[in-house]
């Protein structure tokens, strides 16, 4: 990396002569080392799915989330270091919480990006902080309907019908773009995301996974909750004989 | 029971001894109130307009202290304007009477306001919030206020039926109105009335001497005497100015 | 004796604790128990104002000014305590030059008038300030009252101060849509004029001000209907009048002799 010796990647608060702030690029580093996050925004609601790597076979499964619940019909999912994902969970769950108290009204999912967004370009701006190693997908559905936001490292937030982040981006936004979104069910979605997250994930270089799925959408009354287990299992399965039969 | 205590206003301070009221119709609302502001007998404003804007299809109705319920509107609307510019859409009425709530409530020791708020928005269509004495947040068909709104709960009660248009609802609003302001001293003048729908807002008027009349004690005392029929009205001599 | 410290100075605190435990009343500020009107014509505002301020039943100032600038195109009459109206007019003055500078605009009359109703209203009444504000700006003339508690009248005509029940009968009785300048300012003469011979807290002189898009015209003591006459006698007293009974003439011219001192004159060529 052309960066290191420089001197101009020790801080956030500074940039290099090209105008690059290097440590917002490492943390994209940290994103990309995670876990695939995918999520599908389809005609009536959401799915967010996420590749958790298992580091021991000790973990009890199900344990260290990385899909959370922020507001009633808002979740979020994160890729890159586990502890800055439950930090900015939290933090979300607080600009939630204090917009319904301060319009008596649920955040729009906008609303809601465009705070988290100004909230992690903070830590872009001072020798004492580190930028946050994570890139959130909020999911959720409100009075506009469903939608899907990033926010990035830097602070910047997009809107999209498929996103995908961490190590198996590339490969999962091919397949998302090959699906056709605005057909889809939420249903369809759950078995879509189940396979994108089977056929990311590289068996040879790595270790177990535990796939974690959750949605909101008409099925679930725009509530964010976990895929019932019964039809996660049936994705799952699903996913890995599709695993045989691809290529 | 919730009555309107004036003695806590300060000294000196301007009054808007009020009536007050906001009806939902199924296109819309209509706001209406008297125009009558006084500096303890003085009347400080003979036509004020209490129908304060806070944003395109948000209005609100203004009793208590006049500095107190113009700051407050003022605060609204400055967070209406932020909320419309940052999210890109009209804010609804639920979310501006949370704002009057809020500002009402976490104050309720420095303020006498009492707040209707109505409108019309994309979520709900029309609807009315009363935002009384102490802060709290209801939403009503139909809401009175004002010292003057104590002498015809009893009308409205009567009166009210559901399904009115909008020309039966503007008829309730004007009786109403023009009953409070004839009982009730510190109400008077004229009427302003808005009527808002998802078209706009239209304002209407009532000039004083086009009230709607009715009981005025013909019975016992007979007709009075017109002024118009007695060979016209006989002003007072006065050196030219 | 002299114990001067620095910083604020809180003695009157003990003062008054002092004048109220022994039942004395406060000591009370100068009051313009005043007159100040203000009027919408054809082309602009006139303001006017009387010029008397009392301190209780003294009248402290017989010629005083109580129409304030605030800009080029914007004035304000003020009634209530004299130091608050003088004070706010000069603090909201200063203001809207620095954001006239900072916005490169001309200022508008309602930018005045809310920042005075948020001052007063951050107050809660303490400042005593009523004013009457007017001015022409580029959407139009303006004309105001805020009360001193803050809030706000929007009105063809208005009057404020202890004089305002007579002037504004004036009004009530003469004003009219579209009037010619020449028309207004007669009204508004009239009207302070009953002020100043109705109301004990007004008095002196009638100050005017013409203001439309063309330029502000002040008319200082536009009338004096109180001014001072000849007086019918001298009270002079005649030389002789006090008796004496000795006499004492002292020289008080000092005489003083220069010497010089040193050689020759200073060389101032």
């Amino acid at each position: 990396m052309t960066s290191i010796g420089t001197g101009y990647d020790l801080s956030a608060s500074t940039y290099s002569p090209d105008g690059r702030i290097f440590q917002v690029e490492y943390a994209n580093k940290a994103v990309e080392n995670s876990g695939t996050a995918i999520g599908i925004k389809c005609k009536d609601g959401v799915v967010l799915a996420v590749e958790k790597l298992i580091h021991s076979k000790l973990l009890v499964p199900g344990a260290n989330r990385r899909i959370q619940t922020v507001d009633r019909h808002i979740g979020l999912a994160t890729a890159g270091l586990l502890a800055d994902g439950r930090h900015i969970s939290n933090r979300a769950r607080e600009e939630a919480s204090n917009h319904r108290d301060f319009y008596h009204a649920p955040p729009t999912l906008k609303a809601l990006a465009d705070r988290l967004g100004l909230y992690v370009q903070a830590y872009t701006l001072y020798s004492s902080v580190r930028p946050f190693g994570i890139s959130t997908i909020l999911a959720g559905v409100d009075k506009s309907g469903p939608s899907l936001y990033v926010v990035e490292p830097s602070g910047v937030f997009y809107g999209y019908n498929g996103a995908a982040v961490g190590k198996g981006r590339q490969l999962a936004k091919t397949e998302l773009e090959k699906l056709k979104l605005a057909e889809l069910s939420t249903r369809e979605a759950v078995f879509e995301a189940a396979r994108i997250i089977y056929l990311v994930h590289d068996d040879a270089k790595e270790k177990d996974f535990e796939l974690e799925m959750s949605w909101i959408g008409d099925e679930t009354k725009g509530l964010h909750v976990p895929v019932p287990k019964d039809l996660l299992d049936e994705a799952d399965a699903k996913a890995k004989a599709a695993l045989e039969t691809f290529e | 029971m919730e009555h309107i205590d004036f003695q806590k206003l300060k000294t000196g301070e301007v009054n808007l001894g009020t009536s007050i009221m906001a009806v939902q119709f199924d296109k819309g609302v209509v706001i209406g109130a008297d125009s009558r502001t006084t500096t303890g007998s003085y009347i400080a404003n003979r036509v004020t307009d209490k129908l304060t804007h806070v944003h395109d299809r948000v209005y609100c109705c203004r009793s208590g202290s006049a500095a107190d319920t113009q700051a407050v509107a003022d605060i609204v609307h400055f967070y209406l304007q932020m909320y419309a510019q940052q999210t890109g859409a009209p804010p609804p009425v639920h979310t501006a009477a949370a704002l009057f709530q809020k500002l009402c409530y976490e104050n309720k020791d420095g303020l006498s306001a009492g707040i209707i708020v109505a409108g019309w928005d994309k979520e709900v269509g029309p609807s009315v919030y009363n935002i009384p004495l102490g802060g709290g947040l209801f939403r009503q068909p139909w809401s009175i206020g004002g010292s003057g709104s104590t002498y015809v709960y009893g009308y409205c009660d009567a009166t009210y039926k559901e399904g009115w248009n909008e020309a039966q609802t503007v008829e309730f609003v004007q009786n109403t109105l023009s009953l409070a302001m004839a009982r009730d001293g510190s109400s008077g003048g004229v009427i302003r009335m808005c009527v808002i729908t998802e078209e706009g807002v239209e304002r209407k008027f009532v000039p004083g001497n086009k009230l709607p009349k009715f009981w005025e004690g013909a019975e016992v005392l007979g007709k009075p005497v017109s002024l118009a029929t007695a060979s016209g009205p006989a002003p007072m001599a006065v050196e030219p100015l | 004796m002299a114990f001067n410290n620095a910083g604020f100075d809180f003695s009157n605190t003990s003062r008054n604790a002092f004048l109220s435990e022994k039942g004395l009343p406060l000591p009370k500020a100068t009051s313009t128990g005043t007159t100040i009107v203000g009027c919408l014509f054809k082309d602009g505002i006139v303001l006017g104002a009387d010029t008397r301020a009392t301190e209780g039943p003294i009248v402290a100032d017989k010629n005083c000014e109580k129409i304030h600038y605030i800009t080029e195109n914007i004035r304000c009459c003020g009634a209530g305590t004299a130091a608050d109206t003088e004070f706010t007019t000069a603090m909201i003055s200063s203001n809207m030059e620095l954001h006239g500078l900072s916005s490169g605009r001309k200022p508008r009359v309602v930018t005045a008038m809310t920042m005075l109703k948020q001052y007063l209203f951050r107050y809660q009444g303490q400042v005593g300030a009523a004013l009457v504000l007017g001015g022409v700006d580029a959407s139009g003339p303006h004309l105001f009252t805020i009360h001193p508690h803050g809030s706000t009248d929007k009105l063809p005509y208005v009057t404020m101060g202890s004089g305002s029940l007579a002037a504004m009968a004036v009004f009530e009785r003469g004003w009219r849509a579209g009037m010619t300048r020449e028309e207004a300012l007669q009204l508004v003469t009239a009207a302070i004029s009953a002020g100043i011979f109705n109301d004990l807290g007004s008095g002196s002189n009638v100050d005017a001000c013409v203001i439309t898009a063309q330029g502000t015209e002040e008319l200082r003591n536009f009338v004096k209907p109180n001014e001072r006459v000849q007086k019918e006698r001298s009270y002079t007293f005649r030389r002789g009048t006090t008796a004496w009974k000795t006499e004492n003439i002292r020289d008080l011219i000092v005489s003083e002799s220069v010497k010089m001192v040193g050689g020759d004159e200073m060389d101032t060529s």
